[in-house]
């Protein structure tokens, strides 16, 4: 399958991507997806091209508003069938169009769940990205070994005493859990699937537009809800989002409840984490800063930060609060020195 | 070579930056070569050079370079070192030197020769250098990156067999670094991932002789594009390892490699201690988990990086996370001890919290929690909720321990005064609400537990599992017993199976309470066959977290069925479980509990005795062992009066554990009855008819 952007994974290749099939056949694919999107999306031209459908803004924004209508995750919603069916047409290029969406979704998905509205629409597409991830990792945990310092390794030496080299002695961390099939969204496993989902997207993040990281800053601050944010000086530096309306909402909500509050949800652990990842990413790893996207992310950060502190969540509020200190040091300009700049002196020598 | 010059010259850059070019122990000002440059002549800028400083064209080229790059002059420059053929420069300088390289090991004559070797090629690869930081700056970053790469690659193809430590030349050495860090930093900013990684590697395994600083940098900044980048490193090559070292198999792991070492520098005093290296390591070790490692981490940080307050609420922080809370407890006493900080909001409520959760500190930490409402004023005021909900858990706590009923009945009103405040803040709280209604429950006030547990179920969209749980045992105490077997249906319908053991177990009392024992010990078997086919899936691979973390705990299943016989009067299925439950769990006095009622039904009353009192010594507080043994005393000692106060005492101390239960206020009555107690017996009885009118299957506070 024409995989043309993503790195050379060794280890992580789905069942899917593994299929050997031509050019033509997934071409015809794409072909399909843009017909049928044609007929979902009226309000714009659809490019003829995938690679550009993934960074056309005037479609993202027209399935974006799409996504918001407050019946979008019906399960007779044609634009979720359409995001199932490109999904699981098991092209990689058609698969980041649809992963482009997730930080929507899932906003949308989790924020709705109390409201008790059908979504069986969002729960199709979630599903199939969690069984997706299933298959391709076969159902096991990722697991990190935490390195111990008296064993050398690549890039130290180590005078200890390495009396068993093989030992036991490393600590096992779980990063994702083991991932059993699921065929619907039970209830207490909707946070897992809709983490696993985002860990899906977290693995294909670079390819991932601006605006679909934008979306998901302001999912989280959505979902963190209401925490008291409003007294934080840093909020008047902030420069405007693509959605302004929740910032009328929030002076509303000094008095008590408010609107943007309503998206609360629940932030267990097997959620948070993935969010915190690409919270992380959004920050830290993109290749040149994004100041807008940066703003966003921190803005999600403190946003998260006052509620793992209204949660006392203990490794919630390491994790956010690092986040939160390393933006502080970045900002800096104590820390912005080039290194990498030649010394300026008056004196040229050869 | 003029470095000892300098000094003298630099006290001319006073306002005005006047540049001076030297070379050849002359000097020159630098003004009448910039207009010429000014005027896009530069050639005749460059033949000034060589005549005013007798320079060779490349010498002056390179100096001309530098000098537009120090003026700001990108395009300039590159112009200027494009007319060097620089290549060529690099070609003659591999083919002079390596025949002198075989012999230099500790050859002293051959030194100045090397030296101007060594100067000759820091002139073109400097050039090079200058070339692709211009070609940086004007945003041609694939074309940097090449030029830089190929600074590296001249330095690796002219130096084949490196050069001793001692004879490096500064200039060479600086711009050697210099491209080595700027390498990967321009692979990054082209978006070519594969290469930066690369280049990440090539400069921190292969010997470029940087300094601890320089490669720590390097260091970090390849440990943050692991950790944020979302590009999966492939392992490092095979080649680069070492028999028996560790390898790093993922980004993650590799991160955390090097920010560990990189805090090992600082600690040894290698490298300058920068803060950024702790925080990407916070950062990384809480999302896997792994905050015992930080806390570690963190006390090896040499004293005086972090102020002693902050260093022990990380480490509380860190500590609690992991699960570890008196240690985090015994940290945060220090760090809240009225001569350090005993106002910090977020230390206060932390261990305000970890106090709620254990009956002999909730007293502490009701006064944490006062504190914190206290201090939560102006821009925190948002947390007084916080502390209002924290101070009614560890009130709700202390009531538990022993004390007066009447202490006991403050306690409890307090802690829901203390709850209802804190839902005025935070009113769409589902956990806030879920503990309004546990309090709520204990205090038998069902139909506002019943409404709290509804809401708590709405509000988290049922995903959480005690949510239903909770509901099932209010309805079964309002002895709703159908329905509340209806919700366990729905909840084990939005469970996944291995989840499920706790709601089975449940389902099954709640058969026994409708006399329907067939299906109860149905679904035991049911339950029993999940745990074998957990047993299979996960195979021996499991870590000792997951085990922990089993959800279908078998030996909760033997017993329960054990239980389940023994109210079924089928004493040797009792005592077949209770042999399979004491394979995996040998001391629990809830297991001696319920083989002291098998002796008890087989009227073997001196062992039914003995396993009691085993139970009790097991667990001085087992509510239900005492209440067994006082059972036994007051029935078959009906004739031998001494052993009623015996039984007496330990009934009421019983129920000053748990005043709500009601076998021990019915056995009480008996022994006040036998005693001829009669309005006492009265009042017993009563509290037991009405307790047991509002007993859940299960104790309410098996669920916080």
């Amino acid at each position: 399958m024409s995989d043309s952007s993503s790195p050379p994974p060794p280890t992580n290749n789905a069942d899917s991507e593994t299929t050997v099939s031509n050019d033509s056949e997934s071409n015809t694919k794409c072909q399909t997806a843009i017909q049928s999107l044609a007929t979902i999306v009226t309000t714009t031209d659809i490019p003829s091209t995938i690679s550009n459908l993934l960074n056309d803004e005037a479609v993202s924004t027209a399935i974006s508003s799409l996504l918001q209508r407050p019946d979008s995750g019906a399960g007779d919603n044609n634009l979720c069938r359409w995001l199932y069916d490109t999904f699981q047409s098991a092209e990689p290029s058609l698969q980041l169009l649809v992963l482009r969406f997730v930080p929507l979704i899932a906003g949308l998905y989790l924020s709705r769940v109390p409201l008790r509205q059908p979504q069986a629409g969002f729960e199709a597409v979630l599903l199939a990205l969690y069984a997706h991830e299933t298959t391709s990792r076969a159902g096991q945990a990722i697991t990190v070994n935490i390195p111990d310092l008296s064993h050398p390794s690549i890039y130290h030496e180590s005078k200890g005493l390495t009396r068993n080299n093989n030992s036991t002695c490393l600590n096992i961390a779980v990063l994702s859990s083991t991932l059993d099939p699921h065929g619907t969204v039970r209830s207490t496993r909707r946070a897992r699937i809709v983490g696993v989902a985002l860990e899906l997207y977290y693995s294909k993040i670079p390819k991932m537009p601006r605006e679909s990281k934008l979306n998901f800053c302001e999912s989280c601050e959505k979902w963190a809800g209401q925490n008291g944010e409003t007294e934080q000086p840093s909020r008047a530096v902030i420069p405007t989002l693509s959605d302004d309306s929740w910032r009328e909402e929030e002076d509303v909500a000094i008095g008590g409840r408010s609107e943007r509050d309503s998206g609360r949800i629940p932030l267990p652990w097997e959620l948070l984490q993935p969010i915190m990842r690409i919270l992380g990413h959004c920050l830290f790893g993109l290749k040149v800063e994004d100041r807008e996207l940066s703003e966003a992310a921190s803005k999600a950060c403190q946003s998260l930060y006052l509620r793992s502190l209204h949660d006392i969540n203990p490794k919630a509020i390491l994790a956010t609060g690092s986040l939160l200190r390393l933006r502080e040091m970045a900002l800096d300009p104590k820390n912005q020195i080039d290194h990498t700049e030649v010394s300026n002196d008056t004196l040229l020598t050869v | 070579m003029l470095g000892n010059q300098s000094g003298e010259f630099s006290e001319n850059g006073d306002d005005e930056i006047i540049r001076q070019l030297c070379a050849n122990g002359i000097c020159m000002k630098t003004t009448e070569v910039e207009a010429k440059l000014d005027e896009g002549n530069i050639q005749e800028a460059e033949s000034s050079l060589r005549e005013g400083l007798s320079l060779n064209f490349e010498e002056a080229r390179a100096l001309l370079g530098r000098l537009e790059y120090q003026r700001g002059n990108l395009e300039g420059a590159l112009r200027v070192f494009e007319g060097i053929d620089l290549q060529a420069a690099i070609q003659r300088l591999q083919v002079s030197v390596p025949p002198e390289k075989p012999a230099t090991k500790k050859n002293r004559p051959r030194e100045p020769q090397q030296l101007v070797s060594q100067h000759a090629a820091n002139l073109v690869l400097e050039a090079i250098y200058l070339k692709a930081k211009s070609l940086q700056k004007l945003g041609r970053i694939t074309e940097a990156a090449h030029e830089c790469r190929s600074v590296l690659d001249s330095v690796e193809k002219i130096f084949q067999q490196g050069i001793p430590d001692a004879q490096v030349d500064n200039k060479l050495q600086e711009t050697v670094s210099h491209a080595v860090e700027l390498l990967p930093a321009l692979w990054k900013e082209s978006g070519d991932y594969q290469e930066a990684i690369a280049a990440y590697r090539r400069a921190l395994l292969s010997q470029w002789n940087l300094d601890n600083d320089c490669c720590a940098r390097i260091q970090k900044d390849f440990a943050v594009f692991l950790l944020h980048s979302g590009v999966e490193a492939s392992p490092p090559s095979l080649g680069s390892q070492i028999e028996g070292s560790y390898i790093p198999r993922n980004n993650l792991e590799e991160a955390i490699l090097l920010l560990m070492i990189l805090l090992k520098k600082f600690n040894l005093g290698k490298a300058k201690w920068d803060p950024s290296v702790f925080e990407h390591l916070t950062f990384a070790l809480s999302l896997c988990s792994q905050t015992s490692v930080l806390a570690k981490q963190l006390e090896e940080v040499m004293p005086g990086v972090f102020s002693r307050i902050e260093r022990w609420n990380t480490l509380a922080l860190s500590y609690s996370a992991a699960g570890q809370n008196s240690a985090a407890v015994n940290l945060l006493r220090k760090s809240l001890h009225k001569h350090e900080q005993p106002d910090d909001l977020v230390a206060l409520l932390l261990a305000a919290k970890l106090c709620s959760e254990e009956p002999s500190l909730a007293a502490e930490g009701s006064g944490y929690a006062q504190r914190a409402i206290n201090n939560a004023q102006g821009m925190d005021e948002h947390l007084k909720g916080v502390g209002l909900r924290m101070l009614g858990l560890c009130l709700g706590k202390q009531a538990k321990v022993p004390t007066s009923d009447f202490e006991r009945s403050r306690l409890q009103s307090e802690s829901l005064k203390a709850l209802d405040g804190a839902i005025a803040f935070e009113h769409n709280n589902p956990d806030l609400i879920f503990e309004l209604g546990v309090q709520y429950a204990e205090q038998r006030n069902l139909k506002a537990a019943s409404r709290y547990a509804k809401e708590f179920i709405d509000a988290t969209g049922g995903s959480v599992l005690k949510g239903w749980r909770f509901l099932a045992l209010v309805l079964s105490a309002q002895q709703r017993f159908s329905e509340a077997e209806v919700v366990t249906d729905a909840a084990l319908d939005e469970t996944a199976k291995w989840d499920q053991g706790p709601l089975l177990r449940l389902k099954a009392k709640l058969k026994i309470s409708q006399s329907n024992p067939t299906e109860a010990v149905e679904t035991y078997r049911y339950l029993l066959a999940l745990v074998q086919a957990q047993r299979k899936s996960f195979g021996p691979l499991r870590t000792l977290s997951q085990m922990e973390e089993d959800k279908v705990n078998e030996f909760e299943v033997w017993h329960g069925l054990a239980y389940l016989y023994s109210s079924l009067s089928h004493w040797n299925d009792v005592e077949v479980c209770l042999k399979k439950a004491g394979e995996l769990k040998q001391y629990s006095a809830s297991m001696l509990h319920t083989e002291g009622r098998m002796w008890e039904g087989r009227k073997e009353f001196k062992a039914a005795l003995a396993a009691f009192l085993d139970g009790l010594l097991l667990d001085g507080s087992s509510v239900p062992c005492k209440v067994a043994v006082g059972a036994l005393l007051s029935e078959r000692g009906k004739d031998h009066q001494p052993t009623l106060p015996v039984a007496r005492s330990l009934l009421s101390d019983a129920l000053r554990i748990d005043p709500t239960n009601r076998k021990a206020w019915y056995y009480l009555g008996m022994v006040h009855k036998s005693d001829g107690r009669i309005a006492d017996a009265t009042d017993c009885f009563q509290a037991a008819s009405m307790l047991e009118e509002s007993d859940p299957i299960e104790s309410f506070s098996t669920i916080l």
